[in-house]
């Protein structure tokens, strides 16, 4: 990417805003009728009912809330690479970064529409807000389920806000280069941007500010999230582990989707010379790292377990391991600790087929590791005579393939419409390996 | 002045460009704007401007955030004032999370606040005055003269390595 020169990068990015071809189209297609099967189920849904759900007592959280956390897991490695690993000076991120800051604002939207799902009376959400009625009725401010609203709009605004103004510089060189309507649009969202030396003193600075603001944001959203299980006191959720360890399956998960992204993207938008084999090669090398984590997280929990000599704590892990959500569990500790593992051989980390494989196993052992806590954790908690089972409905599995088709909607409409590279930090990055400003 | 001739000058390397600024301030042509592709250290050192204070909009808006969101935690726990779980009416910890999160909200409000009151931005009347190049890979500079001396100031940024024209 170094031997690049600015015009080369601009092409290159520039061409995949061409008229795209019917394939294109097709694909778009496709997700759009994923995206209309999983509204069709909602709206049945809402017009009948949750009880078409899977849903029961014990288990009152199935997969609605499954998919939530995964979202918001997927959302969390935009900013990762975006902020964090900006604010680390790490000159590979700038390829990648645009395309995984819009992974971030599509995921979190995404994850947003659960609650509302789940609510089964969607109608009634205005509850949530804290506004002044007769009833004198507010929200619980020291509920988790409260932090949680805060925290997951919160980090949509930002995620949001850092995607549109890390884009600024780009929607003007779009501007510069296009033609007619396209022109016309981009000279509007671009807000007049023309690179002025007070726009840019000006700019670096807010930028550096918006990562340094993203950082703890990041780390407090899936703690956040992981106390809607934490402060209850069902085994298996009752524990301090929760934070850290959700916070590092988030960037797990979050990886693992960017690779799933760019390995296509890569070759079908001829980003070879830009998203190299080497940046691959770190994101697995960082997947190595998170899926330690998430490893020795899963050991701890039940350490904790055996240490605690809770009864109930223990009888629950065992149930994990080899009760009715066995393989499930399963999945999650093999998808999820030991097929990273292959990422320390050299070769699988150059190879597209193996890390694009990896990458898929380990979303799927993610979305597992929610079912497992979310689900496992209320079917065989304190008493025999409550315990039971849950398994998704066709409603749900509709809403599921919804979510998904309408991520891949979302994305494929940006690729081809905004520049999914930063240019402008590939500019930099030629010239001095860094982001904005750097 | 409206009678003031522009000038604007292309470079295609920033050294160059930032050595054309410091040169322009021996004569006494005046240095109107500077574009560029990427934020460029060298210019900057070549304009010597100071830190840009968008950090005061964030701070700003980061202190009425934290105020705001456990105001708000305090002002609702004491509308609905009813003891749950046996936990406080007004319990601090969890409303510092709420505060928290409203901190950093608006603290990037203030950021974005801050950077578009600095910029001036949107501002859609100075693009006649900006070369697209500039977006590209050009380094711009856009300065002005009295009538009479504009082919002057073309010679000079010519012989400073770039290309001039007048607007």
């Amino acid at each position: 990417m170094s031997r690049m020169t600015y015009a080369q990068i601009e092409q290159t990015v520039l061409n995949t805003l061409s008229p795209a071809p019917l394939k294109y189209w097709a694909v778009v297609a496709l997700a759009l009728l994923g995206l209309l099967i999983g509204a069709l189920c909602w709206a049945y849904q809402i017009g009948v009912g949750i009880g078409v759900g899977g849903q029961n007592i014990p288990v009152a959280w199935g997969t609605y809330l499954i998919n939530f956390v995964f979202w918001v897991g997927i959302a969390h490695s935009g900013t990762l690479i975006s902020a964090i690993l900006y604010l680390f000076r790490a000159g590979w991120r700038n390829p990648i970064a645009r395309a995984a800051e819009t992974m971030t604002v599509f995921a979190v939207c995404i994850a947003g529409l659960f609650p509302f799902i789940h609510l089964g009376r969607v109608w009634m959400v205005y509850y949530m807000l804290p506004y002044p009625n007769e009833r004198t009725l507010w929200p619980n401010f020291q509920s988790p389920l409260v932090f949680d609203m805060v925290a997951i709009s919160t980090y949509l605004t930002v995620s949001s806000l850092f995607w549109y103004t890390g884009m600024l510089p780009d929607l003007a060189i779009v501007r510069d280069r296009a033609t007619g309507l396209r022109k016309s649009i981009f000279r509007v969202i671009s807000l007049g941007w023309t690179g002025r030396y007070e726009q840019w003193r000006h700019y670096t600075r807010a930028y550096l500010f918006f990562a340094a603001l993203a950082t703890p944001l990041v780390i407090s959203v899936h703690s956040v999230v992981s106390w809607d299980f934490a402060l209850g006191i069902i085994p298996g959720w009752h524990s301090t582990l929760f934070a850290p360890y959700f916070v590092a399956g988030a960037i797990h998960s979050g990886l693992a989707m960017v690779l799933t992204l760019m390995i296509p993207l890569r070759r079908i938008f001829q980003y070879k010379a830009i998203i190299t084999e080497d940046i691959l090669d770190n994101i697995a090398k960082t997947i190595i790292f998170t899926g330690l984590i998430v490893g020795y997280a899963y050991m701890v929990e039940y350490f904790l377990a055996w240490y605690s000599h809770n009864i109930v704590e223990q009888e629950s892990f065992r149930w994990r391991a080899f009760g009715h959500y066995s393989l499930e569990f399963w999945i999650m500790v093999i998808c999820n600790s030991v097929v990273p593992l292959l990422f320390f051989i050299r070769k699988v980390r150059r190879s597209i087929p193996w890390l694009f494989g990896v990458s898929i196993l380990i979303n799927i052992g993610m979305w597992y590791e929610r079912f497992v806590i979310i689900v496992g954790g209320v079917a065989h908690d304190f008493m025999p005579h409550a315990w039971g089972e849950y398994s998704p409905s066709f409603i749900e599995y509709g809403i599921l393939l919804g979510s998904f088709s309408m991520f891949f909607f979302l994305f494929l409409l940006f690729v081809k419409h905004l520049p999914s590279i930063s240019m402008t930090e590939l500019k930099e990055g030629v010239r001095q390996g860094g982001g904005h400003g750097h | 002045m409206a009678t003031e001739k522009r000038v604007m000058s292309l470079f295609e390397d920033e050294t160059r460009a930032a050595s054309a600024i410091e040169a322009l301030r021996k004569f006494p042509w005046k240095l109107e704007e500077v574009h560029s592709p990427i934020p460029s250290d060298k210019i900057s050192q070549a304009l010597k401007r100071k830190k840009s204070r968008v950090g005061y909009f964030t701070l700003a808006g980061g202190i009425i955030g934290f105020l705001s969101g456990v105001g708000l935690a305090i002002y609702t726990g004491i509308q609905w004032n009813l003891v749950v779980s046996g936990k406080p009416v007004v319990a601090l910890i969890p409303f510092l999370i709420v505060g928290f999160e409203f901190t950093i909200l608006f603290a990037v409000f203030g950021n974005v606040l801050g950077l578009l009151v600095q910029t001036n931005l949107p501002e859609f009347q100075s693009l006649h005055l900006y070369d697209q190049r500039c977006s590209g890979e050009h380094f711009g500079i856009l300065a002005s003269c009295t009538p009479g001396q504009e082919n002057d100031l073309m010679a000079f940024f010519r012989e400073q390595g770039g290309e001039a024209r007048l607007i």
